[in-house]
């Protein structure tokens, strides 16, 4: 620059009136080559985006001119003599040097920053930050005119993809085969091969819309849902185990499953779907909050406060990044610990959406369904019926010997689930419950009952009933294992009291008066998970006054408890006269049935989609990430670069009527409100990418969960905008907003969409990864349409759609989770695969290989490797064996003994195609020399069964 | 087909080369980057390189990013947690001390819950080999070779939990869905010898760690870089053509298979996944011999089956022994990376691993014998063969114990806090002992290590800078080492 000897010398001299005099008359300072590059090298490392030292920072034009903490502003226009900024790079505020210690700006540098303030210090708007194309609004491009020339179709997707190859001087290819064509659809749309017949009917169906006619139908299959559920349930790195090291099992998370695929079948909006995932049991749609819950939890838990908050930081964690990376392609994640290195997105932010999740725990909760009620009164009818037969069977319980023990009429041996304790009935004010010996570790009660001597006794233990407790300890920092949970009302391990201390404790009730009592009912856990921390060693005393402590009961007239034995019964029969005996043996036989009964009406009723804490406690930012450094408060909100405001619902709310919500409800609302709004560009742009990649094995953009400044530029920019535009408002007239069939059909019945395969040399020079579309990019199929289609070929497919799914492994209910592969598979595994349970860390011993995720992080895309091991385990594995013996069968069954009808049947089973000449001679001599099954087996493994054309 | 000696997917193998010519701005440029980056390599530049691995053969040799000190590495991970204060730290204070409360540390509360007193060491400590470094009686045999061990005292872990803690240990993070250290080796390097998997795990013949497959899972890496779980007891899984498929059948099937695999390439010519799928048959056939061959211990001498204790009465140290040779085997024929896995978490606290919380001492009892003559054979074994000049071996741990018994109890309760991990073999120091614990062993206070720092060096010895080394997943370049990780200078030879 012409200006800066002058400079130098005005620097140098440093005198304010000759600086003045100068840059008025220098040439004009131009902040994005002079200005900027000069800040983000000597200021921005403290004064930026990942530290704002004194609060400042010099790399947004805001903030800048706004100035810090101290001295704000440190820039003011046109008078550089004035700005702290320039007091403090020139030296002249002792103790203020900026850049600090060694290294000084250099005098030109000085002079170049005094003339641009005195200037005016001119900052761009949008010059502190080129807005990223992601974040920028959808437009919808004007389409391309060239699609009408050379097509009948006038399809935008063409047009838009035409142009890019024009650019490169390439064409299209020509539109695939028939044959070729009905596959394509079939696998992408469904995930299962087209039958022979399904085949030759599209082949002889000459009527101008027999494609299209055949989209509408695919598209309108149950078995559509299924294959692009499975998709949706890569991106929210679904799993049914909880992961970590006990990697236990979620029974009930299915739900979520059966939910996702019915939402891809109903053509369910796409705004509607993503609202309801993080709002669904405001909306109706109670199962479709397992997508929050759907991360690993590590379950072992421990006194130690910081590993208890570590482990509640990672749940929310996964939280916000899943929801941010699946919905809005931004790795918010990444603003953990510090602001975002590359996307606008301070860690203030991340807290914000991470305060919105807070009221999210793991867990299951009931599911609301249409027949929620009926369930509901049926259970209660049962529970009642319960407490009357209990009731009853306590009757014949005997009474506890708490002074001379006759040992010769010991009551049962204590156990896990439920005693009972029996004693004259007797008028009293406080009664104690004191542990002195248990099978190991520190003693837990999940709940103290004590019933009133009346007719229709009371619970008088309940803390409802105003009965206070008070105990010797309990254990430290536990959520689960609290004091108030020993009379909650409220059974099992999660409602629970801990001692904290190992092999005693005790637990006092005070009730508010003189009440007569009778009858004590306590375990360890009603619901039968847990069986260790059992108090074997213990004694029940009672007082009217303050130390008037009588005791009611003990363990001394027990049978001694034998650890490591199967439960034992609760109730003794022993010493019970014949037709007590009798009663109690038909009583016991009744109360089986009716906990059965409510075992699978609640069991159907619970899934894993997350309990909520309607008033959740603040939320802090905490420094580096560390849940053991709390800093200032942050109240919910989204991500200020999306220009959406962030507002709690209104009470013009629409259906949802915001005043009966909690608070949990409402920012989760607020947030589904804030991803979903129109003028949000990410959400849309992200959605059409994914479908696209699915189409065509690519997206627009290559990294489908990162749209910001580290993923990948769209191929074809002006498409991809046109897409998200046409999805949040489409143009044609039977399209809803958010359709996603919409977009299907945009793609699929594009000819872009239906052109041939084959390989082209000017095409693969030009660009070998087909990602300009000059063909249609074959790829290998996926581990499930590979697996659903062996069942389909070899005609055992089952396909009963929803509820629980099969396992792919062997049983085992280990603490510590062992997942061994079943070698053996019955008819219940022959479901599509998507039904198969996912076990995180663990894919299936079969087709796991075929790069299918372990659920442990997200997998937006995967990668598709060819392993020596995919072929052992397609050559060799039982089920290959068993599905080949299946497919020989089949064969026999469906085509008599003519060998040669047999190959073109599977041909056309496998390759949807018939054999030819030399194909048949080769097959022949197989079969005649080696069998039909090893025939079987070897076109299953054939390249042409696995691959997609 | 056949009579013309080679089949269209082998010519197709051999023209490779024209194949990548034609296609040089695919997987060509990549590589040619790649080599660029690497030359740049000594200066500063930390930009992040992802190897140039191609899909046709993913597993091919790659060069490290600088001289390598060993080509391959063997890692001993000992499950649940094995008490440094036991084994290999000696602290004299601690014995000193015994019975009296830690100064400092009123009421802590750790993994379990609250501690009692300090508490000495149940096995005596005695100087070994001409180093004179003290070790305990528990691993008489492993203490014998103190000479050749280079001990990192300080080493520090991020959580006190078995599950995190082996996903740190096993992959760096403490969270689900990271690769793991042999899947980055095997990303970066490739292997020598294609007829046996690049990276094996072998797992413990009681069964797998708690995390188990996270020790040897790929993650976001392509799948083709994790780890062949097997060992002397379970071979890969499908390895074995069934009973029912006569070896006439098995033939006659491949042929069939090539025949139409051919046929289909024909009508594609170029797509070289297609290619890639043919030859990773040919692979799998190679590797259904290799992988038996490796598992078959009839040529070794009584002497070597002697040494390891393969056939002792003791049914699970014998099957451990079992391991221990595989694992030699393994390394002699190329593989890049082994992992042995000591104990396994299926038999509960304690019972089946190192996890020693309440009866420390009877459970101890148990485990030595296992560990100890075993590894210890396969180190002297190695080293007889000359295979430690090439093999790193690192034996590690997912945290240490605590210097206290558990209030009530005869255990120690977790400590990441200060424990101890070793290495031997190539390019690590002998007889040398790097960083310390507090004079109970309680946190690390000397030269403070990390895993990161562990992972990092692992890497520097095999040639690759551990800063660079990259994948891209979801927006960020991974690394094994995260944004951590310091190279231990100091134990290199």
């Amino acid at each position: 620059m012409v200006l800066i000897p002058y400079l130098f010398a005005a620097a140098a001299w440093g005198q304010k009136n000759e600086s003045e005099k100068i840059s008025t008359s220098a040439v004009l300072i131009d902040f994005t080559t002079d200005i900027q590059p000069l800040l983000k090298d000597h200021c921005v490392k403290c004064h930026g985006a990942n530290k704002q030292k004194g609060g400042f920072r010099l790399d947004e034009k805001i903030a800048a001119l706004k100035g810090g903490e101290n001295h704000a502003p440190a820039i003011k226009p046109g008078n550089s003599a004035e700005s702290p900024l320039i007091q403090f790079v020139s030296g002249t505020v002792p103790d203020m040097k900026m850049p600090p210690e060694d290294s000084s700006l250099s005098p030109e540098q000085i002079g170049l920053l005094r003339s641009w303030i005195d200037q005016g210090a001119t900052w761009p708007d949008d010059g502190t930050r080129e807005i990223h194309w992601s974040l920028k609004p959808v437009s919808r491009p004007a389409v391309p005119s060239i699609a009408n020339r050379q097509s009948q179709r006038t399809n935008p997707v063409d047009a838009f993809i035409k142009e890019k190859l024009m650019e490169k001087k390439l064409k299209q290819s020509n539109e695939a085969d028939r044959r070729t064509l009905v596959r394509r659809l079939f696998f992408d749309l469904t995930g299962l091969p087209p039958t022979p017949e399904e085949v030759n009917a599209f082949e002889r169906n000459n009527s101008p819309d027999a494609y299209e006619k055949l989209v509408e139908k695919l598209l309108a299959s149950p078995r559509h849902g299924e294959r692009w559920a499975r998709h949706w349930l890569d991106v929210v790195r679904f799993a049914e185990t909880t992961g970590f090291e006990v990697n236990t099992p979620r029974a009930n998370a299915w739900p979520y499953r059966d939910y996702v695929i019915h939402s891809f079948n109903q053509d369910k909006p796409y705004d509607k779907f993503v609202m309801e995932q993080i709002a669904g049991d405001v909306l109706g749609e109670d199962a479709a909050t397992g997508f929050l819950v759907a991360g690993p939890e590590d379950l072992v838990k421990s006194p130690d406060p910081v590993l208890t908050s570590n482990q509640r930081a990672d749940e929310l964690h996964d939280m916000v990044s899943t929801t941010a990376s699946t919905m809005l392609g931004l790795t918010v994640g990444c603003a953990r610990c510090h602001n975002h290195k590359f996307d606008p997105i301070p860690q203030t932010d991340y807290f914000a959406m991470k305060a919105v999740f807070e009221g999210v725990r793991h867990g299951e909760r009931k599911l609301k369904t249409a027949d929620s009620e009926k369930r509901e009164q049926e259970l209660s009818r049962h529970r009642l019926r319960l407490a009357e037969i209990d009731a009853s069977i306590e009757e014949l319980e005997p009474l506890a010997q708490a002074a001379y023990i006759r040992t010769n009429e010991l009551r049962a041996p204590v156990n896990s689930r439920r005693n009972v304790e029996r004693f004259v009935p007797l008028p009293v004010k406080r009664l104690r419950f004191t542990i002195v010996e248990t099978t190991d570790a520190e003693p837990c009660l999940d709940e103290l009952e004590i019933y009133s001597a009346e007719e229709k006794p009371r619970n008088v233990a309940l803390s409802a009933v105003g009965t206070k407790a008070l105990a010797s300890g309990v254990y430290p920092n536990s959520d689960i294992h609290r004091l108030e949970h020993i009379n909650d009302g409220r059974h099992g391990n999660n409602r629970s009291w801990i001692s904290n201390e190992r092999g005693k404790g005790w637990v006092e009730l005070e009730f508010p008066d003189l009440v007569t009592v009778g009858r004590i009912i306590w375990g360890r856990d009603r619901e039968g998970k847990f069986s260790d921390r059992l108090a074997t060693g213990y004694r029940i005393e009672v007082a009217q006054g303050s130390n008037d402590w009588k005791t009611v009961a003990t363990s001394a007239d027990r049978q001694p408890h034998k650890p490591g034995a199967k439960e034992q019964a609760a109730v003794n029969i022993s010493g019970l006269k014949p037709e007590q005996a009798a009663q109690l043996t038909r009583l016991l036989a009744e109360r089986k049935e009716h906990e059965s009964r409510i075992a699978a009406l609640s069991r159907d009723s619970l899934f894993y989609g997350g309990i909520f804490t309607g008033s959740p406690g603040p939320t802090y930012r905490l420094h580096r990430g560390d849940p053991m450094q709390n800093r200032e408060i942050i109240s919910v909100g989204a991500l200020g670069v999306i220009p959406v405001k962030f507002e709690k619902p209104s009470p013009a709310g629409g259906v949802v009527i915001p005043e009966k919500l909690t608070e949990d409800q409402q920012s989760r609302l607020a947030l589904a409100n804030w991803i979903t709004d129109p003028a949000n560009p990410l959400m849309a742009r992200v959605m059409v990418n994914r479908l696209w990649q699915y189409h065509f094995g690519d997206g627009l953009v290559n990294t489908p969960s990162d749209f910001g400044a580290n993923g990948a530029r769209p191929t074809h920019p002006e498409l991809l905008d046109w897409l998200a535009a046409e999805f949040m408002a489409p143009t044609a007239k039977t399209a809803q907003p958010w359709s996603i069939k919409h977009i299907h059909r945009l793609i699929v019945n594009s000819t872009t969409y239906r052109q041939s395969s084959a390989m082209r040399k000017d095409g693969f020079d030009a660009d070998a990864g087909s990602r300009l579309l000059w063909r249609f990019p074959p790829r290998r199929l996926e581990a499930e349409p590979i697996r659903d289609a062996i069942l389909s070929v070899s005609g055992r497919l089952d396909l009963k759609m929803g509820g629980p799914g099969f396992s792919f492994f062997e049983p085992n209910d280990n603490y510590v989770r062992v997942y061994a592969a079943k070698k053996d598979f019955g008819p219940e595994t022959f479901r599509r695969m998507i039904y198969g349970t996912v076990v995180r860390q663990r894919p299936d011993g079969v087709f796991g290989v075929f790069d299918c995720p372990d659920g442990g992080q997200i997998a937006p895309k995967r990668t598709r490797s060819t392993t020596p091991l995919q072929a052992l385990n397609l050559l060799n594995s039982g089920f290959i064996m068993q599905q080949a013996t299946f497919f020989a069968g089949r064969l026999e069954k469906e085509t008599g003994s003519d060998v040669g009808g047999r190959i073109r049947r599977a041909f056309a089973l496998t390759f949807q195609r018939p054999p030819d000449r030399a194909e048949m001679q080769m097959a022949a001599k197989l079969i005649r020399e080696q069998g039909l099954t090893v025939f079987c087996r070897a076109l299953l493994n054939a390249n042409e069964f696995v691959y997609l054309f | 087909m056949k009579n013309e000696g080679i089949s269209n997917a082998g010519r197709w193998l051999l023209n490779r080369r024209d194949f990548l010519r034609h296609g040089g701005t695919g997987l060509g440029g990549i590589a040619l980057s790649c080599l660029l980056a690497e030359q740049k390599l000594i200066g500063a530049d930390k930009s992040p390189v992802r190897p140039a691995w191609s899909p046709e053969h993913p597993n091919a040799p790659r060069k490290p990013h600088f001289t390598a000190r060993a080509k391959n590495v063997v890692v001993i991970f000992c499950s649940g947690a094995c008490a440094h204060l036991e084994t290999w730290d000696y602290k004299p204070e601690l014995i000193k001390r015994h019975g009296q409360p830690m100064p400092g540390q009123d009421k802590l509360i750790t993994f379990q819950g609250e501690n009692g007193n300090l508490t000495r060491p149940h096995w005596e400590f005695k100087p070994r080999g001409k180093s004179g470094k003290m070790i305990s009686d528990l691993l008489p045999n492993l203490a014998g070779l103190a000479d050749d061990l280079c001990f990192i005292h300080s080493m520090t872990a991020k959580s006190n939990t078995h599950g995190p803690a082996e996903n740190q240990m096993g992959t760096g993070f403490v969270l689900d869905g990271f690769p793991s250290v042999g899947s980055w080796v095997s990303y970066a390097l490739g292997t020598e010898n294609q007829d046996l998997p690049v990276f094996v795990a072998i797992p413990d013949p009681r069964g797998v760690p708690q995390v188990g497959p996270n020790h040897w899972n790929a993650a976001f890496l392509p799948p083709v870089f994790q780890g062949t779980p097997f060992n002397a007891d379970k071979p890969i899984p499908n390895l074995e053509t069934p009973n029912s498929i006569s070896p006439g059948a098995e033939s006659g099937s491949r042929d069939f298979l090539r025949f139409l695999n051919d046929r289909h390439l024909a009508k594609h010519p170029g797509d070289s996944e297609l290619l890639a799928r043919i030859s990773s048959y040919e692979l799998a056939a190679k590797m259904q011999l290799s992988a038996a061959e490796v598992s078959e211990f009839s040529k070794e001498s009584k002497a070597t089956l002697e040494l390891y204790g393969v056939n002792d009465s003791n049914k699970l140290k014998a099957g451990f022994a079992k391991n221990c040779l595989l694992a030699r085997r393994l390394v002699e024929r190329g593989v890049r990376f082994v992992q042995l896995f000591n104990g396994a978490y299926a038999m509960g606290e304690g019972v089946g691993n190192w996890d020693g919380h309440k009866t420390l001492k009877e459970q101890y009892e148990v485990h030595a014998p296992i560990l100890d003559q075993p590894c210890a054979a396969l180190l002297k074994d190695m080293k007889a063969r000359g295979l430690m000049e090439e093999t790193l071996v690192v034996w590690v741990t997912e945290f240490g114990r605590m210097p206290t018994f558990q209030k009530g109890a005869n255990g120690r309760d977790h400590n990441p806090h200060g424990f101890t991990v070793w290495m031997t073999g190539a390019g690590v120091k002998k007889g040398f002992s790097h960083g310390a614990t507090d004079e109970f062993g309680y946190k690390a206070v000397d030269k403070i290590t990390t895993i990161y720092d562990l992972h990092a060096t692992i890497l520097h010895i095999l040639g690759i800078d551990h800063e660079r080394l990259s994948f891209y997943h979801n927006g960020i370049e991974r690394r094994l080492t995260d944004v951590h990780g310091k190279v231990i200078t100091d134990l290199l030879v």
